[in-house]
């Protein structure tokens, strides 16, 4: 087959046709029909249209909080393969909490604000929208940080499940994270650095996400694409991920530091160290039943992170899930339709009723 | 793999070679540059390189901007900083706002208790427990029955 078209010019042309679309185009992302139901500054809260009758759908809504420094639109990548599709179907009322792009005059954002001020106002917002006083919250990466602090600080606020994916919560180990060695305290100047930009940008954050693993994101990625430029499903499935990897936006400065000072350089959150305007987030607090979800080739949140908190929580009911797999494949890779969707939503469940 | 006519096997393809050495090639490279960045020595030279770029572009940004500055003044034309001062005003403002939207949910919310209670969320969906209870039928009353 690749030995045919090596000399076929016609194929060879509709081969650079294709690369030259999936590299100067974008692929059409987020089509999950949704409404949005309430906004604040540069944070929206969108509702997903039900896809199924009320009498089979769950009672217990789902909010979906992902990192502050990505698009969440990862969750709803493209119809037949998206998780918001994929809950949806399975019946479950489905928010998602875009924080949106923070511009200069967010440089002073931190997490706090991200926690006790926009978080629990959307909050209040989807209970009224949906008449309920229980919910589910999935958190993923730094989604994960703000989902555990709220958690943690609003424990009586009707919080249901708490669900954690891919969750940077335990610095300690300071060998297995790359990060934490980049932004220790003698390599990486965090005052210099937002003196002089205001809020992190998002070519450093990018940056910092591939240089973990150069050789496969700079290299081996455009590799796979050129090697399967005449399979239209990969061709998609990549047009799809490339189009979500390259639409960075920067992190709000106040935020940035704080992940690096508070928690890559001092592990205050699960030293019990952590103040959040003026309130200590105490992980022992949270009481939500707790599922937490690792993936066990993630270099960005290595699984040492996410596991310490299950000896923490004061959670009856709560289930470590460990994934072969990295950091955005598990939720968005090809296996996730197989795998992890269906494991959360086989626990979220019964615990939705 | 092209076959060759007389079906004795794959033909000798020499992009599928190439491609195998290449991908082998690609692996120890991946695995060797995951170890250099993990290494102090990577960390430190990153953030050498950052504070050079920093020492470098800072001036720079600093006078561009103050030339700026100066150029919008003299236009009278709102600079960057007015810009920053309104978008933060107008943050405030969504949150007043978010408030009284607040207080006019919690005051619909009384007004409209009795449709509220009759508009609940969907029951949950049936479970092994409560499709045995529906096979069932409903318990029967422990009151006694009055004549």
């Amino acid at each position: 087959m690749a030995d045919a078209s090596v000399i076929d010019p016609i194929a060879n042309m509709q081969r650079l046709t294709t690369l030259n679309k999936v590299l100067t185009s974008k692929a059409p992302i987020a089509q999950t029909p949704k409404q949005m139901v309430w906004a604040l500054n540069k944070a929206k809260l969108y509702r997903y249209v039900p896809m199924v009758l009320p009498e089979q759908r769950h009672p217990t809504p789902l909010l979906l909080v992902f990192a502050v420094m990505n698009r969440p639109y990862i969750i709803d990548l493209r119809p037949g393969h998206s998780y918001v599709e994929y809950m949806l179907k399975k019946g479950y009322d489905v928010y998602l909490l875009d924080w949106g792009c923070p511009g200069p005059e967010d440089k002073n954002m931190n997490f706090g604000d991200y926690t006790l001020e926009y978080l629990p106002r959307a909050i209040r917002k989807l209970k009224a929208v949906s008449r309920v006083e229980e919910f589910s919250m999935l958190g993923w990466c730094i989604g994960a940080i703000i989902a555990t602090s709220y958690a943690a600080l609003r424990p009586d606020d009707g919080l249901r499940n708490l669900i954690l994916l891919t969750a940077p919560l335990d610095f300690s180990d300071k060998e297995t994270i790359t990060f934490a060695r980049w932004t220790a305290e003698p390599n990486f100047d965090v005052d210099k650095v937002l003196q002089t930009f205001g809020n992190m940008p998002a070519e450093f954050i990018d940056y910092g996400a591939k240089a973990l693993k150069p050789v496969e994101n700079y290299v081996g990625n455009f590799l796979r694409l050129w090697d399967n430029l005449d399979d239209p499903k990969v061709v998609e499935a990549w047009h799809a991920m490339n189009t979500w990897v390259t639409d960075n936006i920067p992190m709000a400065g106040a935020t940035f530091r704080q992940l690096v000072v508070d928690l890559y350089r001092n592990d205050r959150l699960m030293k019990g160290e952590w103040v959040l305007r003026g309130e200590r987030v105490d992980v022992g607090k949270i009481r939500a039943n707790l599922l937490t979800v690792i993936a066990e080739g993630d270099h960005i949140t290595p699984p040492c992170q996410s596991r310490a908190i299950m000896g923490r929580v004061s959670s009856k009911d709560k289930e470590l899930f460990s994934i072969p797999g990295g950091h955005i494949g598990i939720m968005a890779g090809s296996g996730a339709a197989k795998v992890t969707w269906p494991h959360i939503e086989g626990w979220l469940g019964p615990r939705s009723g | 793999m092209a076959k060759d006519a007389t079906g004795n096997g794959a033909q000798f393809d020499p992009m599928g070679s190439l491609r195998q050495m290449r991908d082998g090639y690609l692996d120890v490279w991946a695995k060797a540059m995951v170890e250099t960045v993990n290494t102090e020595a990577y960390a430190k030279a990153t953030g050498s390189m950052m504070d050079a770029y920093l020492a470098v572009s800072s001036p720079f940004r600093d006078a561009v901007e103050k030339a700026m500055l100066q150029a919008l003044q003299q236009l009278s034309m709102p600079s960057r900083v007015d810009f920053i001062g309104l978008a933060e005003r107008l943050t405030n403002v969504e949150m007043r706002l978010d408030d009284m939207d607040a207080k006019l949910d919690r005051i619909e919310g009384m007004f409209s208790k009795p449709a509220t209670a009759a508009r609940r969320p969907a029951a949950a969906p049936p479970t092994p427990a409560n499709q045995e209870r529906v096979r069932r039928g409903p318990r029967p009353s422990r009151r006694k029955r009055t004549k």
